[in-house]
């Protein structure tokens, strides 16, 4: 029980951390990004070939971050162009179609393309014990990493004046436009920042399970999922529904079975959605 | 210092201001008053960036400042404190104030003298914005405008929502500003207090400018008496 509790901590931060880049990105701009889940596999790929050319496993993670990192610009640069013409409902649906296209797209193409490839980061070594249970090396490292994201991302918008620009946009547009702030640049940051957000959560999962190349939407769901309950456009509620609906996910993986545990999932988030409509920490609109 | 020529603007096909001629020159004390629906809310969103005017100029220390974005004109030097306030509701005092000083460090004088105005906000230090007082809310978004030391402090009706010696505090805070040279253009319904502190003033009515002069003149005139001083 422990082990699976701790698994399930482990998995949520992960969600957690992947849930974060698709909340900033509409709590910031009123975009939802549907193509999150193929920006995570992109990059896994990327590890994947740089290390099928030959490159060192950690050149070859710096590469997908990078390759995390410029698709989010290129999103910017590309589709969301016309999307941030437009406002409120308008730019969410248009964002939802867009970007629903070019993840078809971009699967499709992988699929056709790649068929059978899938990205599994081996981590040496046995098992360690940690609170008397005994943990796969990957869950650890993948875990370690997770921290410090979490720990650098909560001081970047805590502690420097650029992420609390970010997050006065977040807060109010207009005011953040009224002290010299501008909109547009903070999201370019933040979409830049997702990228690199979905690429780390494609490396740590790689460590613990493979990355298939199909794996796309359901990442995006998933990411999704803890993005609603945890509040859209807070952080920390992301964690906090990454956290619970982890450990839920994998009590219910490893007692009952993995396609119940979904279900399970998609219950407990209908549930919190039912008594709390905007979420566990998100702002009334 | 800043110079308005002609301004028009207004939302979806409707002219809310109608060639709008106005100026304020350096250190001076201008107020633009109207009632409810005259206009004077669409006349500085116009001015500053946040409405795209229909047509008109509008000149900054030199510089033409219309179709900039409203982060680019707050930046040349001009802060505006809007009647809704715009503060960052779940950001602490704290931060809402470092804010203001954005791109750069909150500097330790200007701090002082925010704080030396208002006392509340040291004492409110680590409180969420959104959980104070109208008034605190109202001294908190003062304070985060003149964090940028703005050139031009521009307030739309900084007294709304505010019990009368709240407003009176306002006001008295803005004499002390003055009093160091900075330049305010203020828009207000509480006409009195606004008259009391500037030295000029415009009255807008249905969208265009009815009537200039010193505060003084304006103060004597029959029909601004009647509809603004209470006066019969």
């Amino acid at each position: 029980m422990i082990a699976n509790i701790l698994d399930g901590v482990v998995l949520g931060l992960q969600f957690g951390l992947l849930a974060a880049g698709l909340t900033l990105v509409y709590g910031l701009g009123g975009v939802l990004n549907l193509a999150y889940g193929q920006m995570a596999v992109v990059s896994a790929m990327a590890v994947l070939f740089a290390i099928d050319a030959g490159a060192p496993i950690l050149s070859a993670v710096g590469i997908g971050l990078a390759v995390g990192v410029v698709l989010g610009l290129i999103l910017d640069q590309t589709i969301l162009r016309p999307i941030y013409r437009l406002q409120g409902e308008a730019r969410v649906l248009l964002s939802l179609l867009l970007t629903l296209g070019a993840a078809f797209i971009v699967d499709g193409y992988l699929t056709w393309r790649y068929p059978t490839e899938g990205l599994t980061l081996r981590i040496g070594g046995g098992p360690m014990d940690i609170l008397g249970v005994p943990m796969r090396r990957g869950s650890i490292v993948a875990s370690g990493i997770t921290l410090v994201a979490l720990g650098t991302l909560f001081a970047f918008f805590r502690g420097t004046t650029l992420g609390r620009a970010v997050r006065s946009v977040i807060e109010d547009e207009e005011g953040a436009r009224l002290v010299g702030i501008d909109p547009r640049r903070m999201l370019r940051i933040i979409l830049a920042l997702s990228g690199f957000l979905a690429a780390l959560v494609a490396v740590t999962q790689s460590m613990v399970r493979p990355i298939t190349v199909s794996a796309g939407f359901s990442i995006t769901v998933f990411a999704l999922i803890v993005t609603v309950v945890g509040g859209l456009g807070s952080v920390t509620g992301a964690m906090l529904a990454g956290i619970i609906l982890g450990t839920i996910s994998n009590i219910a993986a490893s007692y009952i079975g993995t396609f119940l545990s979904l279900i399970i999932l998609l219950g407990a988030a209908a549930v919190t959605i039912l008594i709390r409509p905007s979420g566990l920490l998100g702002v009334r609109e | 210092m800043l110079e308005v020529r002609g301004l028009t603007a207004g939302y979806q096909g409707s002219v809310v201001i109608r060639d709008v001629d106005f100026h304020v020159e350096s250190g001076e004390a201008v107020m633009i008053i109207g009632s409810n629906g005259a206009g004077k809310t669409t006349l500085f969103r116009s001015m500053l960036g946040l409405l795209p005017p229909s047509s008109g100029a509008v000149r900054f220390q030199g510089s033409d400042i219309v179709g900039m974005p409203a982060q680019q004109v707050a930046r040349l030097g001009i802060s505006f404190v809007p009647a809704e306030r715009r503060l960052f509701p779940r950001m602490s005092v704290q931060e809402n104030l470092d804010l203001g000083a954005y791109p750069g460090r909150p500097d330790p004088e200007t701090v002082e003298i925010v704080i030396g105005l208002f006392p509340r906000l040291a004492e409110r230090r680590r409180q969420r914005a959104g959980t104070m007082s109208g008034g605190e809310q109202q001294m908190l978004a003062m304070g985060r405008a003149l964090m940028a030391k703005p050139a031009l402090l521009v307030l739309d009706e900084p007294t709304t929502g505010l019990a009368p010696k709240l407003a009176a505090e306002a006001y008295e805070a803005l004499g002390v500003l003055r009093g160091r040279g900075l330049t305010v253009l203020v828009a207000e319904q509480q006409v009195p207090l606004a008259m009391a502190f500037s030295d000029r003033g415009y009255v807008l009515e249905n969208g265009v400018i009815e009537l200039e002069g010193t505060s003084e003149a304006l103060a004597k005139n029959p029909e601004v008496r009647r509809s603004y001083l209470g006066v019969t």
